[in-house]
């Protein structure tokens, strides 16, 4: 079926895998810890399997060439609008929000899966030619891209993963030459659009947003996420206080600790040196999806290489900066990090692609 | 070489699309830069803090309070006992320490419960906001007050119901000055430093005397909870210590007989053991009610209490001072037959009046009593015959002699607030023989408590011997060690002739027994010896009349005697009318068995 090109195995990124695997492997630790005594290791053993069908995933996406992928994207892109718009019709709904179809004994994300079609949709829309010149014009073909997507996704609500668009949409627009300025007064027209979103937001959106100006406005309610998270972060000090000794994490004072807020489980329990190792980690993958990109030889395999290490690194960067206090809370998971199988298989399918430009940069 | 960027191609040639990817690079990087500060700050500059705060949020404290010392009886019948009452307290350091979210703790708790708002406030006001220690808020929670505690108690962190123990009473009222009242340490004694603010402190009698070995010392226990407020595990206890035993000289039975027999009348009366000083009953009327104290008490209460005219709060066995009328009789023929001023064979006709230079003094009776010798003036309480005995005694002796018997000074009981009466110094000159007329028959410028008269009588009854009145026998530890113990003392001798002694008691006995004016006290069968007095209310006017101070001390039997009992009517009447009777009552109770005894046998 698939021919291995010999040339092909030589350019795997080994380091980008180790450290895609060691975040795994964090994660499941993780999870394995904050389920001692209870009812709920198949949470950390659950993680792995996702894991394990996320390496196939990626194997087999890193084994075709990623130009087939942008030149199937508005199918993918299509399909995945419907996925979304389809949650509307089946969708299951948790905590009030409507994020996941099931499908037997799977619940899936859709919205999780759509960001990695986006991000090829932007590709294939940005290198065609339609698009050329960089311009104006091309930031007007790519937006209804991000946009139609994120009506669907903030209708659900996830407001998270519904922001984490644009950003990504910036990235490939400056990497593919999109000039400061044209960006700038984009960016500024959005800006002035904001009071106009403040009406499409929810209430209890509106409500994150000014507990994240505010944390104390209200302590038992929606700043209780933030103020636990940073009491379990700050609590961990230096060297953390080891799994039995991470009271916040295991008496569940910490909300969401599974997914959203594993990261301050991680760092309550291993502490200040434990959290430099994490995100010593996480920069070795994002810089090394850089350099994907930066050594590309064509604009597609540079845009699809940037694209997703942007889809990575805008994730981390909100999920760990809103866990620390730095950002509004908004539920975006830590990726390879958070408990979820459309998550983690997201997240691998993109390092796939990333593996995948990397092994056919000489060809 | 950069490790990261080793596969890079060319060296040296970047296009433009390169550089703008290393450019997004950095700012990545940057931003990861800016992590690791917050987490520096979080973590290393405010890890402290935040592990304090993480501590506050799993550990809750149960505080246990110590159950207080329990007051015996001298038969181990308890005076007072302990109940599990509900107590609202404040826990500060789990209290919010956000002052706005503090106060909506309080306001949640001052409208659950129906409290004044300001009230908590000012209880937290006054403490630590660290600190661990409870503060008592308010005691006495009903069952359903406890319900609405527990039922929100996710919303009222720092707000428990604990169970404290309360002392509950027989009645409300029982013994209420010789047990004294138990109440929230007040401001003084806060500032002394010994004590925490809502601690329970005994403010009067025994409780107030004996505190530091009734308070025990509370225990507590840190409980780890999780996000649910379910305990997960006890990470630290610490046992209560109730307080120490008390067993007291106090018979219940004589106690509750001897307030039955003062129910109606403001006075005292004190049952004394003549052979070891042990007080077996003491009694002040009006008394309080003792549990009101202990729950939360309105200040309009509080200002009924204290301010009521007829000063229950006033213990009148030791802290009442009043003329000692003619129960000083006793004192003077006992001063006169030792010093041979007078014989029992001297006579005197009394017409009920006599004469000093310009003054006329009457006796109580009009017409008088014909003659009586000394046995007879004691019997039917001549005044004109002690008048002329003290004038033969003299003024001089007479106070030697009432010194001798402890009055004007301390009897060394230790209830707190003991007033010592008066006996005024000897004066050579400038004494008007008028004052020794009246110091005769108790009246004048002498003053006695009613602990004075049953140590003065106790010592008629077992010939000279003034007992330290004693209350405590001894203090035992929980586990029954001991921690005090008090064997008697002997605090005064009175040296008379036996002969002397032995004339006393039998006038005092034909005081009751043979038609003297302590008849009323008379119980057949039982060898009861008495004296009346009736101590005058000074400008007697019409309005006045009936208006005395009503005396009665007496011990029986005579032989071998066992009781003292003295009985004190403010405003009753005549000593042998009003007081005697009571005693009578008061004896019947203390000698039942034997009265019955004699009776049933005919």
């Amino acid at each position: 079926m698939l021919r291995i090109d010999r040339r092909l195995l030589q350019n795997v990124d080994w380091a980008l895998l180790a450290a895609a695997c060691a975040l795994v492997l964090i994660s499941v630790m993780t999870l394995a810890t904050l389920s001692v005594g209870r009812a709920g290791g198949v949470v950390a053993l659950r993680q792995a399997v996702w894991f394990g069908v996320g390496l196939l995933a990626l194997v087999a996406v890193a084994s075709l060439d990623y130009r087939r992928f942008v030149r199937a994207a508005p199918a993918l892109y299509l399909l995945g609008l419907g996925a979304l718009a389809l949650v509307w019709v089946v969708g299951r709904s948790v905590s009030g929000a409507r994020r996941w179809i099931v499908l037997g004994p799977l619940s899936v994300q859709p919205s999780e899966l759509f960001k990695v079609c986006f991000v090829l949709m932007a590709v294939w829309v940005i290198t065609s030619r339609g698009a050329q010149p960089m311009g104006r014009t091309t930031l007007a073909m790519t937006l209804p891209i991000a946009a139609v997507p994120f009506v669907l996704i903030i209708k659900q609500p996830d407001l998270g993963t519904a922001l984490l668009l644009f950003p990504v949409l910036m990235v490939l627009l400056v990497g593919a030459g999109l000039r400061l300025r044209v960006l700038g007064g984009a960016v500024a027209t959005g800006l002035a659009a904001l009071p106009l979103a403040w009406l499409v937001l929810k209430d209890y959106q509106r409500e994150r947003i000014l507990v994240f100006l505010d944390p104390v406005r209200d302590p038992l309610g929606s700043a209780y996420n933030v103020i636990q998270a940073k009491i379990a972060i700050g609590s961990g000090q230096f060297l953390g206080k080891g799994v039995a000794g991470a009271t916040q994490s295991q008496l569940a004072f910490l909300p969401e600790r599974h997914t959203d807020f594993i990261f301050a489980v991680f760092a309550e329990t291993w502490g200040f040196v434990g959290c430099l190792v994490l995100l010593t980690c996480y920069l070795l993958l994002l810089l090394r999806g850089f350099d994907i990109a930066g050594s590309a030889r064509e604009p597609v395999g540079r845009l699809v290489a940037l694209g997703m290490t942007a889809l990575l690194a805008v994730q981390v960067v909100i999920n760990v900066g809103m866990v620390t206090g730095l950002l509004p809370v908004v539920g975006i998971p830590l990726p390879l990090m958070s408990y979820g199988g459309s998550s983690m298989l997201a997240s691998l399918v993109a390092i796939g692609l990333l593996l995948s430009v990397r092994m056919r940069q000489f060809q | 070489m950069n490790p990261v960027f080793g596969h890079r191609g060319m060296p040296g040639r970047r296009d433009a699309a390169e550089r703008r990817v290393m450019a997004i690079a950095v700012v990545v990087t940057a931003v990861f830069v800016i992590i690791v500060g917050q987490l520096w700050y979080l973590q290393v500059l405010e890890g402290g803090r935040f592990l304090d705060a993480s501590d506050k949020n799993r550990i809750r404290i149960r505080p246990i309070a110590a159950p207080r010392g329990i007051l015996f009886d001298r038969h181990g019948t308890p005076l007072v006992d302990n109940r599990p009452a509900f107590t609202l307290s404040l826990i500060p350091r789990e209290l919010p320490r956000e002052s706005a979210s503090r106060d909506a703790v309080l306001g949640r708790v001052a409208s659950l419960l129906r409290i004044p708002y300001q009230e908590l406030q000012d209880a937290v006001a006054r403490v630590q906001l660290d600190s661990f220690l409870p503060v008592r808020v308010r005691r006495g929670l009903t069952l359903g007050d406890v319900a609405k505690v527990e039922e929100w108690k996710l919303e009222l962190p720092g707000v428990i119901a604990e169970v404290e123990p309360q002392r509950v009473y027989p009645t409300s009222r029982f013994a209420a000055h010789l047990l004294g009242y138990v109440r929230e340490a007040n401001d003084d004694q806060l500032r002394q430093g010994r004590y925490r603010r809502g601690e329970m402190v005994g403010q009067s009698g025994l409780e107030r005397l004996l505190d530091d070995y009734l308070r025990g010392q509370d225990g507590g226990e840190r409980i780890e909870v999780d996000a649910m407020g379910r305990p997960v595990r006890v990470i630290q206890q610490s046992e209560p210590h109730a307080g120490a035993q008390v067993i007291t000289t106090v018979d219940r039975r004589i106690q509750e007989a001897t307030e039955r027999a003062m129910e109606g009348n403001a006075g005292a009366a004190v049952v004394m053991d003549p052979r070891n000083g042990d007080l077996l009953a003491m009694v002040s009327t009006p008394a309080f009610a003792l549990d009101r104290f202990t729950e939360t008490i309105d200040r309009n209460a509080w200002l009924r209490v204290v301010q009521d005219p007829r000063f229950p709060l006033m213990n009148r066995a030791v802290q009442g001072q009043y003329a000692p009328a003619s129960i000083f009789k006793i004192l003077v023929a006992a001063a006169g037959l030792q010093e041979g001023s007078i014989t029992p064979a001297d006579s005197t006709h009394c017409t009920g009046e006599f004469r000093l230079g310009n003054a006329t003094f009457r006796d109580w009776k009009e017409g008088g009593h014909g003659t009586v010798d000394l046995k007879r003036a004691i019997m039917h309480s001549c005044n004109i015959y002690f008048y002329q005995a003290g004038l033969k005694v003299g003024v001089a002796t007479l106070l030697r002699y009432a010194s001798a018997f402890g009055f004007g000074a301390s009897t060394g009981i230790e209830l707190q607030g003991e007033k010592f009466g008066l006996v005024p110094r000897p004066a050579r000159r400038g004494w008007p023989l008028g004052e020794t007329v009246n110091l005769s028959i108790g009246q004048g410028p002498v003053l006695v408590t009613p602990t004075q008269v049953a140590r003065f009588m106790a010592a008629v009854a077992n010939g000279g011997v003034l007992w330290r009145p004693r209350i405590v026998q001894r203090i035992e530890r929980p586990d029954g060690g001991l921690l005090y113990s008090d064997a008697g003392q002997v605090n005064g001798h009175v040296e008379l002739s036996p002969i002397v002694w032995e004339f006393l008691r039998r006038s005092l006995w034909a005081a009751v027994n043979d038609g003297g004016t302590g008849a009323g006290a008379r119980i057949p069968g039982l060898d009861i010896a008495g004296k009346t007095g009736t101590a005058q209310i000074i400008g007697k006017s019409k309005a006045a009349l009936g208006q005395d101070h009503a005396w009665f001390a007496a011990f029986a039997p005579v032989k071998d005697p066992e009781v003292v009992v003295v009985v004190l009517a403010e405003r009753g009447g005549k000593g042998g009318e009003v007081a005697a009777p009571i005693a009578r009552q008061i004896l019947n109770a203390i000698f039942f068995e034997k009265v019955a005894a004699i009776e049933i046998g005919g």
